[in-house]
């Protein structure tokens, strides 16, 4: 500590190394390809098992399955960046269905954004709980998931409700080139332009320096609340839009709609490699990870496997990639 | 004084077996050598003090004396036999226990089931607790300390004095599992107990003693003094001497810990070249409590680096902390070149032009994974935007600047930071407040710590230069020498209040034993 | 130096409290909420103070009485687990088939209840294992597992609906004893069994000594893992005894029989003064907690709240103690994820 400095101290930083730690360990290289590994991997399977399966036709069936879980998925993306997790996606996205079919013979058209932003509004009411009661994220949306059921029931007396007016949304079932699904090229700008902003602004440093060191970004003075809030306002925003679409597609909403949503939906964020102990991952990561997700679903009655064993496999997804992507660095003591 | 150490004890066959002996350990951190050949001789029924200051490598040595640590190369020797301590388990079944710092007891279970825990013995019958011979096992150790707590009161019911009590007789336990006296480390047991409660405790190792050997680890140099029978001193993570205690006074002690400063000006005070007495004070602090400190008064002028001591828990830090709006205050009055300053959070501390740099920079300071340039700027963010939008340029620019300026050893600014030295990851943690140019209070909380020489020296340069250009710096060393070399003015704290100032100009320096006497 | 926030208790010692062995002051708060919520519900509404609304409580709370006793070991060590549809689903259906039932010639009685608990215990154990051997959090493994669990029940379920004709079973919910059905009984045994584990078994203190410094247990020479494992398998066992409960209510396995139980249960253990961080409550408290959560849930539709909101209001009361638990220990720097 206090030995005295013989040697000049401008030789020692030389004897010092520069970089004391290797780089990326090759698990690590590889799970940062996973996503897009599954997804060949699940396309080459398929087209073995049934050849007819690689059509134009099927895949456009298939991604348009896979919007509103896009979609969904890229807004909890931004949650899990940030460290935390957002479970109530699902059951928000449902009562947003509700809430679409009872106010479009109001307000039409403009019920679209209506629903987006309301769902927007909850959402950031649970990030405020969150970062004002210093409440762990996951009890706020496990919360915040009954709470919006329980309305959802409510409001709907716990049936579908129909949607007649199907005009403001007949855009949706349009198709972008004759091929693309409107409802799927909304939610690749939706990944689009949420990645772009992050890229483009300071906000990409905040949500990784939150997510990796929420203590070093606060006292780095980053608006951690702030963007947290954010986070969750927009992953609330992400299941209006997804209730749209599926809204839009059956006709009707419904107070459990979307509720079988949350879990391929945490499957496609941890499929597409986001670290669950936040930091890192991408959007992009979380719409491969969609895209397998989807992929398995249509697939599995392809290749002959009852479609119980989805399930199933959803569990022993999610614990497989978390397994791999998790930043045990950061976690001494896994609760 | 000079170094009597015997390092081969056993070519005296005659002479009783030492209890526990370290030969030649070595242990290496990445970009440090915590231990570079530390030799320690424990002899049967005796209390060996351990001194040295912080980073001396006290800590590491006495981790891996109970199997925490597993050194790069060295020896351990028990009773004359040579062991490897793989575990605590392991360095229990030889004898050896400590008593940690930070103590090692579980809060919410009975003081019974904390001092058999891990070996429970009869206290347990297959799988299903016997509560009654719990107690009974319990109520043995405490006796053996002449404890009079109740074994069945919650953990954290105790006062911290008691729960040290439970912590030895827990340690003593290990008595059961082998036939000899085993070795107790009681590792810095004074630090937060009050003087009666230091009485009982010195009472207890000296009973200790009548069956076992102690090692005594504090900061204190007259308690090392008043308890042990013999003092080894460690610095640089080497044994640099030893001496009986009979006679010794602490100031003898102290040189050997610190060394001879010699001629060289290690912290550069030759930079200093402006005089700071007569200049408007930047910071003016009036009456500032918080949760662990009352009535703080402090004033850093521009230019001027004041240091802050005090033993743990004086609540430097958190003063530290609360004016970077890290912690909260609740009176006070606080000031920053006259406006009044909002100490409400840590992004009104960054607005007014203040700069923290955290003790733990592994955590708190940096964001390993992310890049060198983003580190850089993560605080910042206006000197690398054009409006909202980031401009990757002007970033590359300003980094490569801040990068050559302060010689940051990095082979990319794209490289993630994590994967720098400790020297440099620190730089780039000062140059975040830096690189905009706009900084007037900086608060460093221990800014050398965990780093070598060479890098603590390029640390002090900055510092110094940063004064020179008229920032205003409060200073946390990591030791007293370091407090006195750098700091213009020393504000000693005790028990959350600032006691004592102390001056500190360039040739008028105060000793770390005037210091030391104002802090306990 | 330690973090500031340990300084913080050493330099400012509040006044020390005095030994204490038993009970404090703060476990208290529960119960009298419990009474509390009585007494106001009483005097709203005539119908929920007879002694038949009390009868309806009591057996209403049996089902989650016993998921709560499992998941209170878990929460006692800090983790959590929303396995609980999962297993209580798989059980429900498995118990269902393996009695007295309408889908095939089994009829095992006692030991396919026996067999359904083990199922559970199984799928604990898995989640357990998932935690201590690939380190993935406990809330990602239970929600895996609660999948699985879902999955396998959707397996044998396979379209068509069990329905049990087993008279022990069918009885455990019909048949009383001193005023109570024999599935309260048996939610009672549960509570006393998990308060026995709890207070004098080995597993029971170490699941409590795991929430309150795990860290120190490895320090003294504790393998926590294998005791992690079990407290997830007993968790799992009392939950799959929970879903053989519904089935005995329904006469018939249904896939769905846990659905909700998994917030229910946590919200139960949380109100009756179980920290979500580990460390703290335990069978007992969760025991009131669920009488709090049952009686509100009653109370309310008495006076003619919609049982629609029956979840919402959990969310709620969750929330609410989660926050009151938190927000005496905030700090201003607190990593909340």
């Amino acid at each position: 500590m206090s030995t005295p400095v013989i040697a000049d101290p401008a030789s020692n930083p030389a004897a010092e190394p520069a970089v004391v730690k290797g780089g990326p360990t090759l698990g690590q290289r590889v799970t940062s390809f996973m996503p897009v590994i599954a997804l060949v991997a699940l396309l080459t399977a398929l087209t073995i098992a049934d050849p007819d399966f690689l059509t134009q036709r099927s895949l456009t069936a298939a991604v348009r399955t896979s919007a509103p879980l896009v979609v969904l998925a890229a807004g909890a993306t931004l949650v899990v960046l940030c460290g935390g997790i957002d479970l109530s996606i699902a059951a928000l996205c449902s009562l947003s269905t509700v809430l679409f079919a009872m106010w479009l013979p109001d307000m039409g058209g403009l019920t679209i954004l209506a629903v987006i932003a309301a769902a927007g509004a909850i959402g950031a009411v649970q990030g405020l709980a969150h970062v004002l009661l210093r409440i762990p994220s996951f009890v706020v949306t496990l919360g915040g998931l009954s709470i919006f059921s329980a309305i959802a029931l409510v409001i709907s007396d716990a049936g579908p409700i129909r949607v007649v007016d199907r005009d403001s949304t007949k855009w949706l079932n349009l198709y972008v080139a004759g091929y693309v699904p409107m409802s799927f090229f909304v939610a690749l700008l939706v990944v689009a332009v949420v990645s772009l902003i992050l890229k483009l602004t300071p906000l990409e440093s905040f949500v990784k320096a939150i997510g990796y060191s929420e203590s070093a970004a606060r006292l780095a003075g980053t608006p951690v609340d702030k963007v947290k809030v954010a986070a969750f306002t927009v992953s609330g925003a992400c299941a209006g839009l997804a209730a749209v679409m599926l809204a839009s597609r059956n006709f009707s909403g419904s107070p459990t709609m979307a509720d079988n949503l949350l879990l391929p939906a945490v499957a496609a964020i941890v499929v597409g490699g986001t670290a669950i102990t936040g930091g890192h991952g991408s959007l992009w990561r979380s719409l491969a990870g969609a895209l397998v997700v989807t992929l398995l679903r249509v697939g599995l009655p392809i290749v002959g496997v009852p479609s119980a064993w989805e399930q199933i496999l959803y569990g022993a997804i999610i614990v497989a990639a978390v397994a791999l992507t998790l930043d045990r660095s950061k976690v001494a003591i896994i609760k | 004084m000079t170094t009597n150490l015997q390092p081969h004890p056993e070519t005296d066959a005659s002479a009783p077996v030492n209890a526990l002996e370290v030969r030649g350990l070595v242990k290496h951190y990445p970009g440090v050598k915590a231990l570079d050949g530390v030799d320690l001789v424990v002899r049967q029924n005796e209390v060996l003090g351990l001194a040295g200051e912080n980073g001396a490598g006290k800590s590491t040595l006495l981790k891996a004396l109970v199997g925490l640590v597993r050194p790069d190369a060295g020896e351990i020797w028990v009773r004359g036999e040579k062991v490897r301590l793989r575990s605590v388990v392991e360095a229990a079944d030889h004898g050896i226990g400590m008593v940690f710092q930070e103590q090692s007891l579980v809060p919410n279970l009975t003081a019974a089931e904390n001092i058999v825990l891990g070996s429970e013995g009869p206290g347990v019958r297959r799988g299903i607790y016997r509560w009654d011979t719990m107690r009974k096992l319990a109520q043995e150790q405490l006796d053996k300390i002449g404890s009079h707590i109740d074994p069945l009161a919650r953990t954290d019911s105790l006062s911290f004095a008691e729960r040290q009590m439970v912590e030895i007789a827990k340690v003593l336990r290990i008595e059961e599992r082998t036939s000899h006296p085993p070795v107790i480390i009681l590792d810095e047991p004074t630090s937060v107990l009050e003087s009666k409660e230091i009485e009982t405790l010195f009472s207890q190792v000296r009973r200790l003693r009548e069956f076992a050997s102690v090692v005594f680890v504090s900061h204190r140099l007259d308690e090392v003094l008043d308890v042990c029978d013999r003092v080894a001193v460690l610095r640089g993570g080497q044994s640099v001497g030893e001496t009986p205690t009979a006679g010794a006074v602490p100031s003898d002690l102290h040189r050997l810990m610190i060394g001879s400063t010699g001629s060289d000006d290690h912290y550069h005070e030759g930079l200093s070249e402006r005089s700071v007495a007569d200049s408007e004070p930047r910071l003016v602090v009036k009456g500032m409590s918080g949760k662990t400190f009352r009535d703080v008064d402090l004033d850093v002028r521009a230019g001027e680096i004041v240091g802050i001591v005090g033993v743990h828990g004086s609540g430097r830090e958190d003063v530290c902390r609360a004016l970077f709006g890290a912690e909260p205050t609740l009176a006070g009055e606080v000031t920053l070149d006259g406006a009044k300053l909002d100490l409400s959070g840590t992004r009104a501390a960054v607005a007014s032009g203040i700069g923290y740099v955290p003790a733990e920079r592994k955590i708190e300071g940096m964001v390993g994974p992310m890049s060198v340039a983003d580190n850089m700027t993560l605080t910042k963010q206006k000197s690398r935007c054009a409006g909202p939008m980031v401009v990757p340029q002007k970033q590359a620019t300003l980094v490569d600047k801040w990068i050559e300026r302060l010689s940051i050893r990095t082979p990319h600014r794209g490289t993630q930071i994590g994967r720098l030295s400790g020297g440099n990851q620190q730089k780039v943690v000062l140059a975040r407040w830096l690189v905009a140019g706009d900084i007037r209070l900086l608060l460093l909380d221990h800014p050398t710590r965990g780093l070598d020489i060479g890098a603590r020296s390029e640390v002090y340069r900055l510092m110094r230069e940063l004064a020179n250009s008229g920032v205003a710096t409060v200073l946390l060393a990591d030791s007293l020498e370091e407090a006195i070399g750098m700091s213009d003015r020393i504000i000693v704290m005790n028990d959350g209040r600032a006691t004592k100032e102390v001056a500190c100009p360039s040739g008028g320096k105060p000793t770390p034993l005037d210091l030391v006497k104002e802090m306990v | 130096m330690t973090s500031p926030a340990k300084a913080d208790d050493e330099v400012v010692r509040a006044p020390r409290p005095q030994p204490r062995r038993g009970v404090s002051l703060g476990d208290a708060g529960p119960p009298i909420a419990l009474v509390v919520i009585i007494g106001i519900f009483s005097l709203l509404s005539p119908d929920f103070r007879t002694i038949a609304n009390l009868q309806n409580v009591m057996d209403a709370a049996a089902v989650l009485a016993v998921a709560t006793c499992g998941i209170s070991f878990v929460l006692m060590m800090g983790s959590i687990d929303l396995s609980v549809p999962g297993v209580m689903g798989a059980s429900a259906i498995a118990v269902a088939l393996l009695v007295a039932n309408n889908r095939n010639d089994n009829d095992l009685g006692l030991l396919g209840v026996l067999v359904a608990v083990l199922l559970g215990a199984a799928l604990g154990c898995l989640s357990g294992m998932a935690l201590v051997s690939l380190k993935v959090p406990s809330f990602m493994t239970t929600l895996g597992v609660s999948a699985v669990g879902l999955g396998i029940a959707t397996l044998m379920f396979s379209g068509v609906q069990p329905n049990i004709s087993d008279a022990m079973l069918r009885g455990w919910a019909v048949n009383r004893f001193l005023g109570l059905a024999y599935l309260t009984w048996i939610a009672l045994g549960c509570v006393l069994v998990g308060w026995l584990i709890q207070r004098y078994s080995r597993l029971g203190r170490y699941a409590y000594a795991i929430g309150g410094a795990e860290e120190v247990l490895a320090l003294s020479g504790v393998k926590v893992a294998p005791y992690k494992v079990a407290v997830f398998t007993l968790a799992g066992s009392f939950y799959a005894l929970a879903g053989v409960m519904v089935t005995s209510q329904l006469s018939a396995g249904l896939v769905q029989a846990g659905k909700g139980y998994d917030f229910a249960a946590i919200t139960a253990a949380v109100v009756g003064g179980t920290l979500l961080t580990g460390g703290r409550g335990g069978v007992l408290h969760s025991a009131v907690g669920v009488l709090l959560v049952i009686v509100l849930q009653n109370g309310l539709v008495q006076i003619g709240v919609s049982p629609y909101w029956q979840g919402g209001v959990q969310g709620l009361i969750v929330v609410a103690a989660v926050s009151a638990a938190v927000l005496p220990q905030r700090r201003r720097n607190q990593v909340t994820k």
